[in-house]
């Protein structure tokens, strides 16, 4: 409901759009989102688009992501990432981790 | 016991109850029967049943009241149908009210009862079922609820040791659940007379995020008290967290080192809210996170990015968890930074910051009440210090001869702090009665001496103010990764002296150019300025201080004697 998830044809890009409060309550919707995409060796994009708020288990899933994506030989985008959150982003550095766009 | 269904039939009409027992016995149930409601309830208190099939119009209790009285005696579910020739609404919707479950009109088709009982009995069976799992549901909450306080207990002992909470100028706040939630305060008196201080919140709620700090403050303590350099500690808690923790788990957290000696804090700021300093009021520097939080990659020590930044005595440092700031109010608008950051200019006052913030934030939040954890830290910066009495740990072993002898290159000299592991030597060797700290604080001015001034040609006049003691470490770092030659002896020789006690020689041998050592004064009454400050505390610790070569080599002799040495006369 709080997670789309879009695969184009080609199954090598999965974007992946959280609404409303990315927080733990997600948790399993969100890793469901990536590993049923079937992608590989290719990329997640992350749109946060219309995400309002993400706490600190939303960057713990962020990690779970990232782990995933390393062992699918994939990369991670995270977009339209309002103010709010990128300082949320910024403070725990996850521009060190992640490609912030 | 059998499982054939037991069914308790309720009529006055003999005929009536004949023809549903040869029904229902033919079909398998165990069949009882009762004349009128008094008995029906009679009989329910005596025996167990599954179901009851129960008339309306009875003499001495009708089938209304019987139902109320067998629904409120009954511990489970027994389902109850009426059989009843009445066919108005009303009554019908009596049969209900009065805690009936189902109804059925006479004359009535036995295929349709048995339906009836069997579909009843299917209800029965499920609440029956959903009964259990409650049971087992609660049993289990309590158990949980059980271990969830003993592992509080346990915890809040661990980790309320005497180390976080005995130390002058530090206050802090948490809230009792972020304790359990993984949020921790430590600090560890330094080499410098200071304190580092760490704060730190983990990801998650619960025992699981909780668990993490035990190590984390076992790690901090020890390290910190050996003289361990903040990089090397936090590289090192890094690493432990990196291997315990799962991949969604991490540790933020700020470390804070107050250097007394020099006026300097430091603080490695790893994905926490900012730090501020404080003073008259302004927040001059704020500490932003320059790192990742702990435990998401290993990360080598020299890595960490760190800022530095001159203290005057009256300074505060306010560090905190991002409860703080995500606090809500009922229109889920949070506390934020500008919030806090104009409390902290309304309130020039230094003392207190931290409570004026916390009823800032309590305020804020009032019509909600507080829904997450907060930990709120205050460091004043104070001119006198309460020396905190810390006994050491005798471990009595006796006074020995013995030397040590190391030779360090540049290599060696940038990315290794020996001085914890010669402690740790020297503690492995011998204890030194009321001695240990005063060989720490020796070998720390002679080694920073001949590194500095020796082999670095570091100027000391540069630390003459307090904004210059920043310029002389970044200098410092500057020429120890730029100097390519060059390195630094420590000798240490330790004999025993007649009568008790002990007499340690140190020598420290740096490849500098040295100096014309003649020349020095070394009145300690001229230096009370910011620098020599080291010189003259060797000078007044130890029995003997030589320059000796071109000023390149450092003597210094400390003596000690047993304590309560009882001097026998005869």
């Amino acid at each position: 409901m709080s997670i789309t998830v879009k695969i184009s044809d080609d199954k090598t890009t999965a974007t992946i759009s959280v609404s409303g409060r990315f927080d733990f309550s997600l948790h399993n919707e969100f890793r469901k989102s990536y590993k049923d995409a079937g992608v590989k060796g290719g990329s997640f994009v992350l749109d946060l688009a219309s995400t309002e708020y993400m706490d600190s288990s939303a960057l713990g899933m962020l990690l779970m992501l990232k782990e995933f994506a390393d062992s699918a030989a994939s990369k991670i985008r995270i977009i339209h990432i309002n103010n709010d959150i990128r300082d949320i982003l910024t403070i725990a550095s996850f521009d060190k981790l992640f490609t912030l766009e | 016991m059998t499982n054939a269904t037991r069914v308790l039939i309720v009529d006055d009409d003999l005929i009536n109850r004949m023809v549903l027992t040869a029904l229902l016995s033919a079909a398998g149930y165990v069949v009882s029967e009762a004349v009128d409601g008094q008995q029906a309830v009679s009989v329910f208190q005596e025996q167990a049943f599954d179901i009851v099939l129960l008339d309306i119009m009875m003499p001495v209790m009708d089938g209304y009241q019987a139902a109320k009285i067998i629904k409120q005696n009954s511990t489970r579910f027994v389902p109850i149908i009426f059989l009843t020739a009445l066919t108005d609404d009303q009554a019908l919707a009596k049969c209900l009210e009065s805690g009936g479950d189902d109804f059925l009109i006479k004359p009535y088709n036995h295929i349709v009862l048995r339906a009836k009982i069997d579909s009843m009995l299917r209800i029965a069976a499920l609440y029956k079922k959903v009964e259990a799992q409650n049971l087992e549901l609660n049993e289990y909450h309590h158990r949980v609820q059980q271990e969830i306080d003993v592992g509080k207990t346990v915890f809040s002992k661990i980790l309320s040791g005497a180390s976080r909470t005995t130390h002058s100028g530090l206050h802090y706040s948490m809230s009792p659940m972020s304790i359990f939630n993984g949020d921790m305060i430590v600090a560890e008196k330094n080499k410098s007379g200071g304190l580092d201080i760490m704060i730190s919140d983990f990801t998650g709620h619960g025992l699981s995020a909780a668990i993490g700090s035990i190590p984390v403050s076992d790690i901090f303590a020890a390290m910190t008290s050996k003289g361990f350099a903040f990089s090397e500690i936090l590289a090192e808690c890094n690493n432990k967290l990196k291997k315990m923790l799962p991949t969604q788990m991490f540790m933020a957290a700020a470390f804070i080192s107050i250097d007394r000696s020099n006026h300097v804090v430091t603080v490695v700021n790893c994905g926490l809210p900012e730090v501020y300093l404080v003073r008259n009021g302004a927040v001059v520097k704020a500490f932003k996170s320059m790192n990742l939080p702990l435990g998401i990659i290993q990360q080598a020590a020299e890595n960490y990015a760190y800022e530095m930044e001159a203290i005057q005595f009256g300074d505060s440092m306010l560090a905190m968890t991002d409860g703080v700031l995500e606090a809500q109010n009922s229109s889920a608008e949070m506390y934020g930074k500008q919030r806090l950051l104009s409390n902290l200019k309304a309130n020039v006052s230094a003392s207190g910051l931290m409570d004026k913030i916390l009823q800032d934030c309590a305020q804020h939040a009032a019509d909600v009440g507080q829904s997450d954890d907060i930990t709120l830290l205050e460091f004043s910066y104070l001119e006198s210090v309460e020396t905190v009495v810390r006994q050491e740990v005798a471990k009595a072993l006796k006074p020995a001869q013995w030397s040590m002898r190391f030779s360090l290159d540049m290599q060696s000299l940038r990315n290794f702090d020996i001085l914890p592991y010669i402690m740790q030597g020297i503690n492995g060797l011998q204890s030194i009665p009321n001695g240990r700290s005063t060989v720490h604080t020796i070998l720390t001015e002679i080694y920073a001496n001949a590194l500095d001034h020796g082999l670095l040609n570091l100027d000391s006049s540069m630390k003459n103010s307090p904004d210059g003691y920043l310029a002389f470490y970044q200098e410092k770092q500057r020429r120890l990764d730029t100097i390519v030659k060059g390195n630094v002896q420590i000798e240490l020789a330790h004999e025993l002296k007649p009568g008790g006690g002990g007499k340690l020689v140190i020598h420290v041998i740096d490849s500098g150019k040295g100096f014309d050592f003649l020349k020095r004064n070394t009145d300690l009454s001229n230096n009370a300025g910011y620098s020599g400050r080291g010189m003259g505390l060797i000078q007044k610790l130890c029995t003997e201080v030589r320059f000796l070569g071109k000023g390149n080599v450092i003597m210094a002799v400390y003596e000690w004697a047993e304590p309560n040495a009882i001097k026998l006369t005869m």
